[in-house]
């Protein structure tokens, strides 16, 4: 399937920074990383789009992601690095009956966020991929190089060890 | 009994061929272990996919790459500065062109009428033979 291709780097970081973005901050789980991680996905573009074969741009832009985000895994594990610093915003619960209700989704979705932290990085991708960016299972199996089984697989998997973390 | 569970998944993502979702129904009619993993399956699933989409942080577009970004907004300087540099060569070169020297129609005569005359794709030569005027006698 051909789908019709940003043009120009400016138009990839316009129409896809806030999805790599959001895709990266769920495979980090910082700000701090994701925007490093968002900065160096879109240079990757920048260089990738000349030799860019039409096909699966999303599948092609969201493999850039997560080797930009795999290579940082891999730096990062050979050198050692100081705790991250707790960047969500905390709520006073106690402030009125809709900050309960919105202190309750903030903190499921920290939950959510620190069980997904702890999903191994194949299941982690996955999941995000398929929940969090709405990717098909071959958009995914392009993203990640792996077939569609494996990819069902590992949502699945990854979808299984959430439940277990989140009880 | 072997317990389709890998399916599941895919069955909520509607990634699952209609054979499958024959034989994964037919299953859960009958199997209350894999209807709740079904159901808590659901749960997660739909945890993940409550997570709010964030706003991208300022900045992080034009840090992304802070040559192209402003050599784009500064492509109409560029321009400009070839313009002014081609006039500035212009100048100079008419400063240091010696100027020319005044021309009366008789020097064009003599130095390009004798050649056109030569010509032969002008024609025979026109030769002009004075007037010979015996002065006394």
């Amino acid at each position: 399937m051909t789908e019709s291709i940003p043009l120009t780097w400016e138009e990839v970081a316009r129409v896809y920074g806030r999805k790599i973005y959001n895709f990266a901050y769920r495979l980090t789980g910082n700000q701090a990383d994701a925007s490093d991680l968002v900065q160096e996905v879109l240079l990757r573009v920048k260089k990738g789009l000349a030799s860019y074969q039409p096909g699966s741009f999303e599948g092609w832009l969201w493999r850039i992601t997560r080797n930009a985000f795999l290579d940082e895994v891999r730096r990062k594990n050979r050198r050692p690095t100081s705790p991250l610093p707790e960047e969500i915003d905390r709520w006073d619960a106690a402030t009125s009956p809709a900050a309960d209700v919105e202190y309750e989704r903030v903190t499921l979705g920290e939950d959510i966020q620190k069980a997904l932290l702890e999903l191994p990085l194949e299941f982690r991708e996955a999941v995000v991929l398929c929940d969090v960016m709405g990717l098909s299972y071959e958009q995914i199996a392009t993203a990640i190089a792996a077939p569609v089984g494996t990819v069902r697989s590992r949502i699945h998997r990854g979808r299984k060890l959430l439940r277990e973390l989140l009880t | 009994m072997s317990h389709p569970s890998m399916l599941i998944s895919a069955y909520l993502d509607g990634e699952l061929s209609r054979d499958e979702v024959g034989r994964l129904l037919d299953h859960l009619a009958g199997c209350g272990r894999c209807a709740a993993e079904l159901e808590a399956t659901q749960h997660v699933r739909t945890a993940v996919r409550s997570l709010p989409m964030m706003e991208l942080p300022g900045g992080i577009v034009s840090e992304a790459d802070p040559v192209v970004v402003p050599l784009r907004r500064n492509r109409g300087f560029l321009v400009g500065a070839a313009a002014a540099t081609a006039a500035v060569v212009i100048a100079v070169a008419a400063f240091l062109t010696p100027a020319p020297t005044p021309v009366t129609v008789s020097d064009l005569n003599s130095r390009f009428g004798a050649r056109v005359s030569l010509d032969p794709a002008f024609g025979p030569a026109k030769v002009v033979v004075p007037e010979i005027v015996e002065v006394g006698g």
